[in-house]
């Protein structure tokens, strides 16, 4: 669906099911230089098991217009504003690696909106080399290149997709050429710069779950085991894949997200 | 493009790990038309594109996925589609595109079977084509019309050896807002990968090169997924609600796949132009030893080149790493390592020479094929266009005396004997 927020055109991908109201929500947020459609085998997948998705493009990236975030706290509030225009009182929120910054600096702004949250590919803390911000920033498409070739794992680098004729790295690599030049190194600035992650996670009181992956090196298995302790109600899973995990194991973390919905709902 | 592995790694690799149960390193041929659902909750998420996988070979099949996976790596495409040929693979891709009273532009210098396609049987389905000269940029320009959906040209003409300059073409396209779909079977993604020019859409006839060994009719679509869709008005089975999955948007749930999304659900599912598992087994052997092949296709043709172009029963040769070839500066451009293994020439004596050549040589196979390992010959005249006269067939471009060599891989000096052998019954006619 299109809405207009913060006087630019924005879109929020819903699996192409007209919001209800009554049903319950979850909300899948991308990472740096993503958009919705890092969560294209997740999307239609809940969007056709009894809950609204919402899973928005910020702005300048994606369909969405606008200039791009320059802030972990900017990006949580811009979230929060979208959903409250739709109409969501409360909600999961399911973030991939930079999204899972954003669901933490949610979780102190306002706790209340949140009925759980899912952190997958994700830490407390994603430092960013300056190597990659600089390319970022001179050469996005040179950027897009290393982290597209180091977001995925072996299997993932081979070719080896779960939907036939699929090829990650190039597919990876298209899907950020959708977003404006400059929405990487805001993104990238952004998670380097934020620092209230490990506090907010040792402050939720919610059940959790978090997802990592074994062969990721953008935000290494070490650094999401760090959240995992931090968190203290929290369900986790390690999956043999590189950092782009929803695409790279979409069936396993799909059936792994379901069991803890339903877990929730209980 | 993003790569982690090389082109001649990938070629081997892509697509496939060993099998977890059975360790098998070669790719498992799944010959099975179907598969069995875990439950009716995964078989609802793959019948309503929630998230991939297997459920009908008409519509997908692992050892087929392996194939597409491959070629989509070694293109540097997000996603391809394989099928039962290479006309297969050009028709599901002007049916997902185009619908009655859409447009095409189209190189007039192709193989007869795509013009035929394109002059007189999408005509009856209200699709209408201009055929223009794919170097005459301003002539393209021109024929664009407010409802062109999808320029289309081969980066090698088939028969003619017409080079398409495909970034000045992509540029035009780009304007307009107009995908450029490319025929690249005569190159190959070894010698030239048309997305690195611009083009949107790449189709292969697999039976060729990729295959390789003249065994298996194929075809197979990538998808470069630099194309914006997203204008309703134009593509409105692509950007607007489709008929499919509850009036589904290709485009905002698959964005840079949404066309062969697309093809999967509608021309897949609609038309059912599958590949089979062993013919894709096929091609991936072929694909395996792809570069291997391409560097003594291309050495054998110089060599051949030399030989015809200094041999006293040749009147002439045509070829684009010629100097005397029109398209010469732009094969150097774009096909820097070589411009495909297909040499036409015109021997001394007319039509009645080149039918005494065919008929002499003991090595070379005189049949309708290009790309085999083998060396491949046939003559226009005397075969596929001996209904025509002369002057029509000038006017297709081709000539009385034409042969068209598909060079093959075996001993240079063995391929040379043969065709000696050819003339020698030519001069001794004359």
């Amino acid at each position: 669906m299109y809405l207009n927020y913060n006087s630019n055109d924005t879109f929020v991908s819903t699996g192409g099911k007209n919001i209800e109201l009554n049903k319950p929500t979850i909300c899948f947020v991308h990472g740096a230089g993503q958009n919705h459609f890092s969560f294209t085998q997740q999307i239609r997948y809940f969007a056709n098991r009894g809950y609204n998705v919402l899973s928005p493009d910020f702005p300048g990236h994606g369909f969405s217009k606008g200039i791009p975030n320059s802030s972990i706290e900017e990006d949580a509030k811009w979230l929060l504003g979208v959903l409250e225009k739709i109409g969501i009182k409360k909600f999961v929120l399911g973030g991939h690696s930079q999204g899972c910054l954003t669901a933490l600096e949610l979780s102190q702004l306002k706790p209340e909106v949140l009925k759980g949250i899912i952190f997958i590919a994700g830490a407390s803390k994603i430092p960013v080399n300056d190597f990659l911000i600089g390319k970022a920033s001179e050469d996005p498409y040179k950027a897009y290149d290393l982290m597209v070739t180091w977001g995925h794992g072996n299997q993932g680098s081979f070719s080896i997709s779960e939907w036939p004729g699929h090829h990650h790295l190039s597919e990876g690599n298209s899907v950020m050429r959708i977003n404006e030049m400059s929405a990487l190194v805001n993104d990238l600035n952004s998670c380097n710069n934020y620092e209230g992650g490990l506090s907010a996670a040792e402050n939720i009181n919610l059940d959790c779950l978090v997802v990592l992956a074994r062969f990721d090196i953008m935000t290494p298995l070490k650094a999401g085991k760090k959240l995992v302790n931090a968190i203290k109600n929290c369900e986790s899973h390690v999956l043999n894949c590189g950092h782009f995990l929803p695409a790279e194991k979409p069936k396993e973390l799909n059936r792994i997200i379901l069991e803890y919905l339903k877990n929730l709902d209980e | 493009m993003s790569e982690k592995y090389k082109f001649d790694t990938m070629s081997l690799h892509a697509g496939h790990v060993p099998d977890k149960e059975t360790g098998s390193r070669a790719v498992p041929i799944y010959q099975t038309t179907s598969y069995v659902f875990n439950d009716t909750d995964e078989a609802a998420a793959l019948y309503n594109m929630e998230v991939g996988g297997h459920l009908y070979t008409r519509i997908s099949n692992p050892t087929v996925a392996t194939l597409e996976q491959r070629l989509s790596a070694l293109e540097g495409g997000v996603s391809s589609i394989a099928c039962s040929s290479g006309m297969a693979a050009m028709h599901l891709v002007i049916s997902a595109i185009c619908s009655q009273g859409d447009h095409i532009v189209a190189s007039n210098k192709m193989y007869g079977a795509n013009i035929n396609l394109l002059q007189h049987t999408m005509p009856r389905f209200g699709i209408e084509t201009e055929f223009v000269n794919p170097n005459n940029l301003e002539q393209i320009k021109k024929a664009i019309k407010p409802n062109t959906k999808l320029v289309f040209g081969e980066v090698i003409g088939n028969p003619g050896l017409d080079i398409m300059d495909i970034s000045s073409v992509a540029k035009i396209c780009e304007e307009n807002n107009i995908p450029l779909v490319i025929d690249a079977t005569f190159n190959t993604p070894y010698l030239m990968k048309p997305f690195e020019f611009g083009a949107n859409i790449v189709i292969h006839s697999l039976t060729k090169w990729l295959g390789g060994h003249g065994i298996a009719i194929g075809g197979v679509i990538i998808n470069g997924g630099n194309f914006d869709w997203s204008n309703k008005k134009k593509f409105p089975t692509i950007a607007g609600p489709h008929f499919a999955l509850d009036g589904i948007s290709f485009w905002e749930e698959f964005g840079p796949s949404a066309i062969t999304a697309k093809i999967r659900a509608e021309g897949m599912y609609n038309f059912g132009p599958s590949l089979s598992p062993m013919n894709a087994f096929y091609v991936l052997q072929g694909i395996e030893t792809l570069s291997l092949r391409m560097k003594r296709h291309m050495e054998n043709t110089a060599h051949m080149l030399k030989f015809l172009s200094n041999h006293e029963a040749v009147s002439w040769v045509k070829h684009p790493d010629l100097k005397s070839h029109p398209d010469h500066s732009i094969a150097k451009k774009i096909l820097p390592k070589g411009s495909g293994s297909i040499i036409v020439f015109g021997v001394k004596g007319g039509r009645d020479a080149g039918k005494a050549f065919i008929e002499s040589v003991q090595l070379s196979s005189h049949l309708a094929n290009v790309g085999d390992a083998k060396t491949l010959l046939i003559h226009p005249g005397s075969t596929t266009h001996s209904h025509l006269s002369s002057e029509a067939m000038k006017s297709a471009g081709l000539t009385d005396d034409m042969i068209r060599l598909s060079v093959g891989l075996e001993d240079i000096d063995d391929i040379k004997k043969d065709f000696e052998i050819g003339f020698k019954s030519i001069l001794k006619n004359n």
